[in-house]
C-alpha cells in the first residue's frame, strides 16, 4: 500500500534517476490513487501509492467494527437505548446506564477489540509468513504454548512471573519448538503444521497436567485460559496488550512491503532485494508478541487469527498483504463472537472461544476440503 | 510397501518370538499396575495379597480397584491399538488414528448428547457411543474419498484435527446447558481409567467380541488391499464390503473404549507404528502385536499417571498426548513419508 520513491532497492532508485521521470506525468497503476508531493528542499519527489479496494476494504470493515461495537454497548441482559449509551460514553445521563456502559461493557469492547486485532494481524502474518492459509498460530500450538505457561504462572510454580510474561515466554518456545522440528522441511507445506499440531497437543496437555494437580479454586481461577473467554480479563494484560498492539501494528506495517515480496518464492523474493532471513525472524517475532500478550489477555481464541485474515483477503485486493483489514475484521469477529455468547443462551454465558470454535471448525473444514484448494490468494 | 522380502521373512519369523516376548512384558506390566498405586496400599502389602494371604483393606483396594482398573486397561488398550491399525491400514495412512480424526470426539459427542437428553444406563452409553464413532469415521473416510487428501496424509489429519475440534467445543457447548450432565461428564471426558467397575467391562464385551470377529474376516483381504484396489478385486475380494467391514469394526472398538474410559488420543497412531517397526508391513502381523502393546502402553501410561503427582491422579489422555505427539512428529518429519 505505502511505496515511498526512495525505494528500499537501490536498483529501482537508480532507474527512477536516469530516466528523469517526472512527478506530474506518472500515471497511477490500474486501482490505485497516486498521492505526489515535493517537500521542499529535496529534489526527490515523494509519492504514495494508494490501493483503492485495500483502502475501501478497511473503511468498510471500520464502518461495522462501529456498528457492533454500538451494538456490543448497547446489548446485553439490560439492553440499553442507543440514544442513551451514546451520552453515558462521556459520563452524561442516568447513573446506572453511565455505570453498565463505562464500568462494565466498555472495558470489555475494549479487550475483545484489543484481543480481535492482535490475533487478526498474528494471524495474517504467520500465514504470510508460511505461505499457507492454515499456518495461523492457534493451530501450529502457539496459542496452547501460551496457555500452557500462562496457566503456570496461575497454578503457581513458584514462578514469580505475570502471566502476560509466561504467555510470552510460552508462545516463544512453541514457536521455536514448532519450527525447530520443522526445520527440515521449512516453512512451508502442511508437514510444518503437523509438526505444529504435535507440539500444540503437547502443550495442551501439559495445561491439563498443571490443572490437574491443584486445588479445585486454583484450577477455576486459571479457567478462562483453557477455553478462552473475555469474562474475567486480567486489567494489566489488557493494559500491555494494548502497548504491544501499538508496536505490534506499526512494525508490522512497517513490514508490508517486505511482506508482499515474501509472498513468492525465496529465489524470486531475494532477487527483488528482500533480505529475507531478516525479514522473516523480524514477521515471526511479531507474530509470537501478538499471540503471547493476546493469550495473555483472553486466552486461546486462536481461531480469530484464521477467520479475520480470511475475510480480509476476500475483501482486499490480492496485490497487498492486508494487515490493517486483519486487524479490524479480527476485531471485528471477536466483537460479533462475544456478543453472540453474551446473547445467545442469556444467562448462561458461552465462552467466546467455544462460539469462534463452532463458528470457525466448519470453515476450517471447508477451507481443507474444497476441491481446488488455494494455498494464499 | 518397500520393505525388502528379507526383512519381511525375517520379521515372520521373528514374530512368535516377538509375541510371547511381549506377552510376557504385559503380563509383569499388569502385575506391577496391581502392585503399585497412589493410596497407602504399598507394593507389599499388596504382593502378600496376591500370596493369598493380606489383610482386608489391601484386599478390598487390590480386588475393587486396581483389577478393574487393569482389564479396563487390558481392553481398552487392545481396542485402540487395533482400530488404529485397521483405520490405518483402510485410509492407507500412518497418521489415521482414532484419536486424532474425530473418531473419538464424535464418540464423545454423541455421549454428551446422550446425557443431556436425559440418558443414564452404562449399557446406553457404549451404543450411543459407538453410533457416535460410526459418524466420526464415516465422516473422515468420505473426507479422504471426496477430496484430494487421499494422496496427502497431512491434510486428513488436519482435517480430523479441525472436526475434534469442532466436535469437542459443540461438546463443551452442550455441558453448559445442562450442569448436570456437566458434573457427570466431566471426569469422563479427560480420559482416564479410575474408578471404572466391571460391570463398565461386561457392557462392552458382546460388541468387541463382534469386532474381533469382523477383524478376523477382514484381515485377510486387506492385507490383499494394501496391494491396491485393483489388485485386491482382481484377488476375488471386494473393496467396498470390506471397507464398510472396517468402519463397523472400528467405531465399535472405539466406541466401546471412549465410553469406558473417555477420548484417549494417539495411542491408535503409536500402538501399530511400533507394531509396523517390530513385524514390517504386512497388516496381519502388525494386528498380532497390536494385541500385546496397546495394553502394555495403556497401563504403562496407567501407572505413570498414578505415580507422577501421588497422591492426586493425572488424566490418563495427558500422558498419552505427552508420549503420542512425539511420535506424530518423528513420523511428519521422517524424509519420505512412509505411506501404507
Amino acid at each position: 500500500m505505502l511505496c515511498n520513491a526512495p525505494a528500499e532497492s537501490k536498483l529501482r532508485q537508480r532507474t527512477a534517476d536516469t530516466q528523469c521521470i517526472d512527478a506530474t506525468t506518472i500515471t497511477a497503476p490500474a486501482g490505485h490513487w497516486r498521492l505526489a508531493w515535493r517537500t521542499p528542499g529535496s529534489a526527490e519527489p515523494y509519492s504514495l501509492l494508494v490501493d483503492r479496494q485495500a483502502l475501501a476494504a478497511v473503511l468498510l470493515l471500520l464502518v461495522a467494527l462501529i456498528a457492533a461495537s454500538l451494538a456490543y454497548l448497547a446489548l446485553g441482559s439490560s439492553p440499553l437505548p442507543l440514544p442513551a449509551v451514546l451520552p453515558a460514553l462521556v459520563g452524561r445521563g442516568d447513573m446506572m446506564v453511565v455505570f453498565l456502559v463505562q464500568e462494565l461493557r466498555l472495558p470489555r469492547l475494549a479487550a475483545a477489540w484489543l484481543t480481535g486485532a492482535a490475533f487478526g494481524v498474528a494471524g495474517c502474518l504467520m500465514q504470510t509468513l508460511a505461505r499457507n492459509r492454515l499456518a495461523t498460530p492457534g493451530i501450529i500450538g502457539i496459542d496452547n504454548g501460551a496457555t500452557a505457561f500462562a496457566v503456570a504462572s496461575v497454578v503457581g510454580l513458584g514462578v514469580s512471573l505475570a502471566p502476560p510474561a509466561m504467555a510470552l515466554v510460552g508462545a516463544a518456545t512453541a514457536a521455536a519448538l514448532t519450527f525447530g522440528l520443522a526445520a527440515g522441511g521449512g516453512t512451508r507445506g502442511y508437514r510444518f503444521i503437523v509438526a505444529g499440531i504435535g507440539v500444540g497437543a503437547v502443550f495442551g496437555a501439559i495445561t491439563q497436567l498443571l490443572l490437574a494437580q491443584v486445588h479445585i479454586d486454583t484450577a477455576n481461577a486459571a479457567y478462562p485460559w483453557t477455553v478462552g473467554s473475555l469474562n474475567s480479563r486480567p486489567a494489566g494484560a489488557v493494559m500491555l496488550l494494548g502497548i504491544g498492539l501499538a508496536f505490534g501494528l506499526a512494525a508490522a506495517l512497517w513490514l508490508t512491503r517486505a511482506l508482499a515480496l515474501m509472498r513468492f518464492s525465496d529465489a524470486v523474493a531475494s532477487g527483488l532485494g528482500l533480505r529475507i532471513t531478516q525479514r522473516r525472524w523480524q514477521v515471526l517475532g511479531v507474530s509470537v508478541l501478538l499471540t503471547g500478550l493476546a493469550v495473555a489477555a483472553a486466552g486461546p481464541v486462536g481461531l480469530v487469527g484464521l477467520i479475520g485474515p480470511e475475510i480480509a483477503r476476500s475483501l482486499s485486493s490480492p496485490r497487498g498483504v492486508p494487515i490493517m483489514a486483519s486487524a479490524l475484521s479480527g476485531a471485528l469477529v471477536m466483537v460479533l463472537a462475544d456478543l453472540a455468547g453474551r446473547m445467545l443462551l442469556s444467562p448462561i454465558e458461552i465462552p467466546v472461544g467455544i462460539v469462534t470454535a463452532v463458528v470457525g471448525g466448519p470453515w476450517l473444514l471447508w477451507i481443507l476440503l474444497r476441491p481446488a484448494s488455494r494455498n494464499l490468494a | 510397501m518397500a520393505a525388502e522380502p528379507h526383512a519381511g521373512l525375517a520379521s515372520a519369523r521373528r514374530l512368535p518370538r516377538t509375541l510371547a516376548g511381549l506377552l510376557m512384558l504385559l503380563v509383569l506390566v499388569c502385575v506391577v499396575s496391581l502392585l503399585l498405586g497412589a493410596g497407602d496400599v504399598g507394593p507389599d502389602r499388596a504382593l502378600a495379597v496376591l500370596m493369598g494371604q493380606g489383610d482386608a483393606e489391601a484386599r478390598f483396594v487390590l480386588g475393587s480397584l486396581r483389577l478393574p482398573r487393569t482389564l479396563v486397561g487390558l481392553v481398552v488398550g487392545v481396542s485402540l491399538g487395533v482400530a488404529g491399525a485397521l483405520l490405518q491400514a483402510v485410509t492407507r495412512n500412518p497418521l489415521a488414528e482414532p484419536g486424532l480424526l474425530g473418531v473419538s470426539a464424535g464418540a464423545a459427542f454423541a455421549v454428551a448428547l446422550a446425557l443431556v437428553l436425559g440418558a443414564t444406563a452404562t449399557t446406553m452409553r457404549v451404543g450411543v457411543a459407538q453410533l457416535g464413532a460410526m459418524a466420526g469415521c464415516l465422516c473422515v473416510l468420505g473426507v479422504a474419498r471426496v477430496s484430494g487428501a487421499r494422496n496427502d496424509p497431512v491434510r486428513l489429519v488436519l482435517a480430523g484435527a479441525a472436526l475434534t475440534g469442532l466436535l469437542l467445543s459443540l461438546t463443551s457447548l452442550l455441558l453448559l446447558f445442562d450442569q448436570r450432565a456437566a458434573d457427570e461428564i466431566r471426569f469422563w471426558i479427560v480420559g482416564s481409567l479410575a474408578g471404572r467397575r466391571l460391570e463398565h467391562l461386561l457392557a462392552i464385551l458382546p460388541s468387541l467380541l463382534i469386532a474381533g470377529g469382523l477383524t478376523l474376516v477382514v484381515a485377510r483381504p486387506l492385507a490383499a488391499m494394501a496391494l491396491g484396489e485393483r489388485v485386491a478385486s482382481g484377488l476375488g475380494h471386494r473393496p467396498g464390503l470390506i471397507r464398510l467391514l472396517i468402519i463397523m469394526a472400528v467405531a465399535l472398538l472405539v466406541g466401546a473404549a471412549t465410553a469406558t474410559a473417555g477420548p484417549i488420543a494417539f495411542i491408535g497412531l503409536v500402538v501399530p507404528f511400533a507394531a509396523r517397526a517390530l513385524a514390517g508391513p504386512d497388516i496381519r502381523r502388525t494386528l498380532w502385536l497390536c494385541l500385546p502393546l496397546g495394553p502394555l502402553m495403556v497401563i504403562v501410561a496407567d501407572i505413570i499417571s498414578r505415580l507422577l503427582v501421588a497422591p492426586s491422579e493425572l488424566p490418563l489422555g495427558v500422558l498419552t498426548a505427552l508420549c503420542g505427539a512425539p511420535v506424530l512428529v518423528t513420523v511428519v518429519r521422517a524424509r519420505r513419508m512412509p505411506t501404507l
